[in-house]
């Protein structure tokens, strides 16, 4: 990651930078390697900010600039997460199926394309 | 069969559908090799399978590749010159190789890659390198063999039997004719998943066609988005036992977030929706979603079918196509599993949520929230089946207990057998 990642203004999202993963399947598996206290941290941070990134997003022209499109990816991450922490209190979900075996086609012709 | 203890109470289902029959189930079926052959000769070789949406293949020569094992078959489905969808076994005519390799994709011809002999889209040998030296040779019989195929509400369906007992239409409009006119093409925002699961295909299905295990399974996610009894269990609002097909109709808890329609549906619930504060995600989710579709959405646009007791707190029907294909549809979404055998202890589960297209990122964000959430409360259910698999086959009991709101488990389990031992 090089600098400018971020818009202006989103400065203290910079630590969670790693969360700008552009596929589901790399979002549940940064979420399910996380310790919780991490996937915690990342979302008590950016759920603050969620109506402004999505209003950024929004006011920004196709394509998105890379920081912006960062800020979009952190903010489908934080949809990623959101069960870890309001469902399970930990990463993986209690008693079930591997996710890792429960694969995404990520190809799919109908799949948005982020 | 035995009077089972669960039958001693009232069960307006079971009295509802009495050639159903109110005693426990064998186990067998779930767990016998010899069963599954049965099943396979008799069954999934004699009915319309759901194998994808014409969506997927828009354009002329848009084709995908479905391997079916409990048809013994690799069968290609195509968008062919004429506009119309085709099947074909993917099986050259010459040596028998696989005319396709891939899953998916656009051609103007098939060529098989073993010696180039070329089909075209409706399947017409039109090619033969090195003609000359096959001497006698009738190309007219020598097309890709062809395999009933029909559409119904976008849905393609193909049947293994040249000449099927009943049209498409004829097998489906009975149960579902209701459905016909339900939005379908406005949900251009497909998401799949794939895996393959270590248990039989009907202890796979069944725990999605009753709403007993919600409050265990899910008592984490989404209980409490249904509507429960006084004394905390979901009973459905009612059900529809037909001689192939299912129906199950659910309420929904209207002051919660996961499956209310609210931010799509121009409906401002949001506070009711999340007003405890103890998913505040959610209510983001929930909130930043208001508008993220310039489509419309409203109950009342629905086809008949759909909500058949006209409950005000209605939240989806489940609707199960025999024998394989669970087709849940609610206002502003659907989903579309197949549970497709792979032997009598495996099944490769497709699971498959379509969406309306978002225009905002909030749009998008409630549904990845949405999306994520679907796929979370799967892994709860898929959780169960391997489990359930390992410890049946330990065959320390011969028999499952059945309870009134279970009876589509009852019905998947009568149906099946009736046709296995048909022939």
């Amino acid at each position: 990651m090089t600098p400018e990642q971020l818009p202006a203004g989103f400065a203290e999202l910079e630590p969670y930078l790693e969360w700008a993963l552009p596929t589901e399947t790399q979002r549940n598996q940064r979420r399910v390697r996380s310790a919780q206290a991490d996937v915690e941290a990342f979302a008590n941070a950016i759920l603050p900010r969620a109506e402004d990134i999505a209003r950024l997003v929004d006011a920004t022209p196709e394509p998105l600039p890379p920081s912006v499109e960062n800020l979009f990816l952190m903010l489908l991450s934080l949809a990623e997460v959101a069960p870890a922490i309001e469902s399970y209190g930990q990463p993986t979900v209690i008693d079930g199926y591997d996710s890792a075996r429960f694969v995404a086609d990520e190809t799919h012709i109908l799949r948005p394309s982020r | 069969m035995s009077t089972s203890p669960s039958s001693v109470r009232p069960m307006p289902f079971h009295e509802r559908y009495p050639d159903l029959g109110t005693g426990p189930l064998p186990a067998s079926p779930y767990l016998d090799p010899a069963y599954f052959e049965k099943e396979k000769e008799n069954l999934f070789k004699k009915v319309w399978l759901h194998v994808g949406r014409v969506d997927e293949i828009p354009k002329k020569g848009d084709f995908f590749v479905k391997d079916l094992a409990a048809c013994d078959a690799s069968v290609i489905v195509v968008r062919a010159d004429g506009g119309q969808v085709k099947a074909f076994h993917n099986v050259c005519s010459h040596r028998l190789n696989k005319v396709i390799y891939e899953e998916r994709g656009r051609v103007r011809k098939f060529f098989c890659k073993f010696h180039g002999w070329a089909y075209d889209l409706d399947g017409r040998l039109s090619g033969v390198p090195d003609r000359d030296s096959f001497g006698e040779l009738d190309e007219s019989t020598l097309g890709l063999a062809e395999v009933a195929c029909d559409v119904w509400e976008g849905f393609i369906f193909i049947n293994m039997q040249p000449k099927p007992d009943m049209t498409l239409q004829e097998f489906m409009k009975p149960m579902f004719g209701g459905l016909e006119g339900y939005p379908f093409h406005k949900f251009t925002a497909c998401y799949t998943w794939n895996t393959v699961v270590n248990a039989n295909w009907k202890v796979a299905l069944d725990a999605f066609q009753e709403t007993y295990h919600v409050g265990f399974v899910h008592g984490r996610s989404i209980a409490d988005s249904l509507s429960q009894t006084d004394d905390g269990y979901l009973h459905p609002l009612d059900g529809l036992c037909g001689e192939f097909h299912r129906r199950l109709s659910i309420a929904g808890n209207p002051a919660s977030v996961y499956g209310n329609p609210g931010a799509v549906a121009g409906q401002d619930n949001t506070q009711s929706a999340t007003g405890d504060g103890k998913r505040p995600i959610a209510a983001t989710a929930l909130r930043l979603g208001q508008g993220g579709t310039a489509l419309s959405f409203s109950k009342d646009e629905l086809p008949s079918g759909l909500n058949w007791t006209r409950h005000p707190d209605w939240a989806f029907d489940i609707n199960v196509v025999f024998p394989e294909f669970y087709l849940s549809l609610r206002p502003t979404y659907y989903q579309a599993y197949n549970f497709r055998p792979i032997s009598h202890n495996q099944t490769l589960f497709e699971a498959r949520v379509y969406y309306p297209e978002m225009q905002t990122a909030g749009g998008r964000f409630y549904q990845e929230f949405m999306k994520v959430a679907l796929r979370d409360v799967l892994l709860e259910d898929m959780g169960t089946l391997e489990h359930t698999q390992a410890a049946a086959q330990t065959r320390a009991k011969q028999w499952m207990v059945i309870q009134d709101h279970e009876i589509m488990v009852r019905h998947n389990a009568v149906v099946v057998d009736r046709m296995v031992e048909s022939a």
